[in-house]
């Protein structure tokens, strides 16, 4: 069985848009709702990435007792992991998730750090501080060669490995869509919660959050944490997903900027506009590359370059004539709102869409 | 025969002085920092090369002209995108992604140029140097004087219309305290504009500059920007004189001081040199938000007098 061409545009699209909507989810916790513009969210990213393409690998190699060195021997050494996976699936599935642990982990410890500046500083100086921070985790990944050997980037192993070939990126997607659900479900949860109101109280008026008995230093430390654990195992998911890790391939463009245009086009503080923000966005770009080659003829130019124009001027329209974005930020739905319950169906169905 | 390194050093410092005055004359007036404005150096660069490669006249001749094409450019990004997103008191980080999302049309437009350049001429139109176009004088390129002198005169120049002319005056009036001066009759979106002006004109003259030694690139601005905003925030990011200060201190720091811990250390140390002015921007942010400019060096000098 060999899967058409557009079943593989749709599988990976679903797959890219699973993996950002971790990584919107939690910036949109972090800028949407607490107001902390975190410019350098490819640091979480970056490190999940880093974790799953340093550890596991690691550790199957000394489980499968598989000898040579990482790094050096990579693509014979991974190879050599991924025909043991076949027979020890469960083993495989257990360091996955004991991986993704250990991306939420560093991810964690670096949100620790990365609040040093966010509750000192605001503004601007705070948004380039937290770039810095995220540009330099490129910068070492790049260079550091035993992490994830530098500008040559190394394998990541597959724990799917015992599936078909062409079985195998279909099984991930939907276990990536799956994961981006629970994502969804924790986060909306979370947001619907006293402490989703506490954190707009915090980012629309910190004086009378603190006025009213609330520590808004610790709550900005507790989201930067959290956002960059999730964001962690976004990163660790795509590396897993795609099946190697490149430092350069964590750049400010793709893992910082790209979400905060994907978030800014479906609505700030509006989990379902972040849905339809990576949808419009990831779409968008499969459709520029995959008819690329078409396009060729008719523009003087790489068509790559399209995209950016393209994404560049819609988010700059998005930002000039409908700031709030698609879907606008809506007071949450308290206890006493679910009393008024709709009595028609088209009303349901309205509420559940756009509430 | 001077090390080449110390050559390097001069004019990597210059140029970062000339970017950073220009991207602190626009901070003042919109307080956003501008993350295209490197890239509006990049546009220097291009035109540098057209001048040099088409039209075949010597690269000094494209720096008014890059000063005015660049100048526009920054001119557009603020009274098409700022002044309107300000008018609707969007907040700084929304300004900020605002200039992001400029810069990647910026970048865009670049890569387009090239590519039409490269069918168009047959030029090399990535990763191309003009150094050879360079005059020499006493040995040495002609840029390693030029770009030391251009900030020297431009200081001075800046330091007489600031301080001396009527516009100057309303300047500075206008970043302190905008709705005061525009009570006096300062026209203050004429000011602020004029500054944006000055400010992407100066990059421009910096990218046109920079052709003459560095590798020019569509996507230069993206790795240059970080070093621009450790000069303009060393430098405090409100004075002008601070962003020269802070622009030499950086292009000093990241050409010798690397080669001298890889002396010291080894040369895997090289490749760390992107670290430097982040390290700064950190360091700075973290214990002297206010820069240079903001440290109080009466107290240094006078002991017992109140500051």
């Amino acid at each position: 069985m060999v899967l058409e061409s557009e079943t593989v545009f749709i599988i990976d699209l679903l797959a890219i848009f699973a993996i950002y909507v971790i990584i919107n989810l939690s910036l949109n916790l972090e800028f949407g709702y607490t107001g902390i513009p975190n410019f350098g969210k490819v640091l979480a990213v970056g490190a999940g990435a880093f974790v799953a393409a340093s550890i596991p690998g690691r550790i199957f190699a000394g489980m499968a007792g598989i000898e040579g060195d990482y790094i050096t021997d990579n693509l014979a050494i991974v190879s050599q992991i991924n025909m043991w996976l076949v027979d020890n699936t469960g083993i495989g599935f257990a360091i996955f998730f004991l991986t993704l642990g250990i991306a939420a982990v560093v991810g964690g410890g670096l949100g620790i750090i990365t609040s040093y500046p966010a509750i000192r500083l605001r503004g601007d100086y705070l948004a380039i501080t937290l770039l810095a921070f995220g540009e330099s985790i490129r910068i070492i990944g790049n260079n550091f060669t035993p992490l994830v050997g530098g500008t040559l980037g190394v394998q990541v192993p597959d724990p799917l490995s015992f599936l078909p070939d062409e079985m195998r990126f279909p099984v991930a997607t939907v276990g990536l869509v799956l994961i981006a659900a629970v994502v969804f479900i924790f986060s909306e949860k979370m947001v619907r919660s006293p402490l989703g109101r506490l954190l707009r109280a915090v980012r629309d008026n910190e004086v009378a959050a603190e006025s009213l008995g609330k520590n808004s230093t610790q709550i900005r430390i507790r989201i930067i944490m959290v956002s960059a654990a999730l964001a962690a195992i976004g990163g660790a998911l795509y590396a897993f997903y795609v099946g190697g890790t490149i430092a350069f391939a964590y750049d400010r463009a793709s893992w910082t900027f790209w979400p905060f245009l994907m978030i800014l086009i479906g609505g700030l503080a509006n989990n379902k506009g972040v849905l339809i923000g990576t949808l419009i966005f990831v779409t968008l770009r499969k459709i520029i590359i995959f008819y690329k080659d078409s396009l060729e003829g008719y523009v003087p130019f790489d068509a790559v370059w399209l995209d950016f124009l393209l994404l560049g001027i819609i988010l700059l329209l998005i930002l000039l004539y409908r700031p709030q974005g698609i879907f606008t930020e809506k007071p949450t739905a308290t206890i006493a709102n679910r009393f008024d319950t709709p009595k028609s169906g088209a009303k349901k169905l309205f509420n559940m869409l756009f509430r | 025969m001077v090390d080449p390194i110390f050559s390097d050093a001069i004019v990597f410092a210059s140029l970062l002085a000339l970017l950073s005055i220009g991207l602190t004359l626009t901070y003042l007036t919109t307080r956003v920092p501008n993350f295209a404005h490197a890239s509006f150096a990049t546009i220097g660069v291009y035109i540098a090369l057209v001048a040099t490669r088409i039209w075949e006249v010597s690269p000094y001749f494209s720096l008014p002209i890059a000063f005015v094409i660049s100048g526009l450019v920054a001119v557009a990004l603020y009274t098409f995108i700022l002044k309107p997103l300000i008018r609707r008191r969007a907040s700084q980080a929304i300004q900020m992604i605002a200039t992001l999302a400029f810069d990647l049309v910026v970048i865009a437009m670049l890569n387009i140029f090239a590519d039409f350049v490269v069918k168009t001429f047959q030029v090399t139109s990535r990763e191309f140097t003009l150094r050879s176009y360079d005059a020499e004088l006493a040995g040495l390129p002609m840029i390693v004087f030029v770009a030391p002198l251009t900030i020297a005169l431009l200081a001075l120049t800046l330091f007489v219309v600031l301080k001396k002319t009527k516009f100057g005056i309303a300047m500075r009036a206008a970043t302190e305290n905008s709705d005061l001066s525009e009570t006096v009759g300062i026209n203050v979106k004429m000011v602020y504009g004029v500054s944006w002006m000055l400010g992407g004109g100066l990059a421009g003259i910096a990218g046109a500059l920079m052709s003459l030694w560095f590798q020019g690139d569509p996507n230069l601005g993206p790795l240059l920007i970080p070093s621009v905003f450790a000069a303009s925030i060393v430098g405090g990011f409100m004075s002008i004189y601070g962003a020269i200060a802070g622009g030499v201190l950086i292009g000093l720091t990241e050409v010798l001081g690397t080669r001298f811990l890889a002396g010291e250390f080894g040369s895997w140390l090289i490749a760390y040199r992107p670290l430097i002015p982040l390290v700064f921007i950190v360091v700075t942010l973290m214990l002297a938000p206010r820069g240079i400019a903001g440290l109080k060096w009466s107290r240094l000098w006078r002991h017992g007098s109140r500051v």
